[in-house]
């Protein structure tokens, strides 16, 4: 990889997001990590933000289902399934 | 009996929509729950849903995401009722969210020092609930995308196509909604005494 290709910190900046959710090119992710690697203050910023990522991802909570909504939406399948036949 | 698809001596059972709506029952409410913030509201969108589902379920291609196609069908009941709203801006307050704002305070106040995970160090002394107010404090747009994204683990084309937006928009919204939640977890922080209120500080 010649310097010509390789990301500065703004253009890896601009593209963190895209990079955590592994929604870049797969030469982008490359040109990426290659930074990463070697751009301490950059490499920081890229932990902070995945472990922020993780953790709202492991914290935000699972909603529980009144089981009366259960009933009314096999209701409604029944119902339904009913009409088709 | 819902059947989506039935061939002789087919090795794959069918799938009914009961087969397939059941298991995804809890993960649409949540959803319709984060979207409308009101748990009568949300059982009947659901069960609006359900019964559009019931109705169009001749349009599901088996093998594709049913997951995607039914959270498609929910946002667009949703969309139906609450047209008027469709465009709702992020506040004022939030214009100005800087990149890396958890990021930006932290280093501001020391706080990375010492510490090898300062992200987690902050956000493992709030509990599901205080970040789940953070996500519920999003403009509604934000919310959708970030929900559909950190909880229901949709990539971005994905949640272009439930939500019938182009894929920049999703990216752009993520982007930004991302911005506001961690200046509103900042915020909860800041509150709850866990990181000093910089705003009180003598000048």
């Amino acid at each position: 990889m010649s310097a010509v290709d390789r990301y500065t910190c703004e253009e890896v900046f601009r593209r963190l997001n895209d990079y955590l959710d592994r929604e870049l090119s797969a030469a982008e992710m490359a040109l990426v990590k290659e930074h990463l690697d070697t751009c301490g203050q950059c490499a920081s910023e890229h932990a902070f933000e995945a472990s922020v990522l993780r953790e709202l991802k492991s914290k935000l909570r699972r909603i529980d289902l009144p089981q009366s909504l259960i009933d009314k939406v096999a209701a409604i399948l029944a119902e339904a399934g009913r009409t088709n036949h | 009996m819902l059947v989506n698809s039935r061939t002789e001596d087919a090795a794959p059972a069918p799938h009914t929509l009961d087969d397939l709506l059941r298991p995804l029952l809890g993960r649409a409410y949540g959803l319709a729950l984060r979207l409308l913030r009101d748990r009568a509201d949300a059982e009947d969108l659901l069960q609006e849903a359900a019964l559009a589902a019931c109705r169009g379920f001749g349009t599901f291609r088996a093998g594709t995401n049913f997951k995607a196609w039914f959270f498609r069908i929910l946002t667009n009941c949703y969309y139906d009722r609450h047209r008027r709203q469709r465009h709702e801006g992020p506040p004022v307050e939030f214009d100005e969210t800087p990149e890396l704002y958890l990021y930006s305070q932290m280093a501001e106040l020391g706080l990375h020092q010492g510490v090898a995970d300062p992200a987690q160090a902050l956000l493992d002394r709030l509990d599901s609930a205080q970040i789940e107010a953070a996500l519920q404090g999003l403009p509604r747009e934000y919310r959708m995308v970030s929900t559909l994204y950190f909880i229901e683990d949709f990539p971005y084309e994905e949640i272009a196509g439930i939500l019938g937006i182009p894929l920049g928009t999703v990216r752009s919204r993520l982007h930004r909604g991302r911005k506001i939640l961690q200046k509103l977890l900042w915020r909860v922080a800041v509150e709850r005494g866990l990181v000093p209120d910089r705003a009180k500080e003598p000048a």
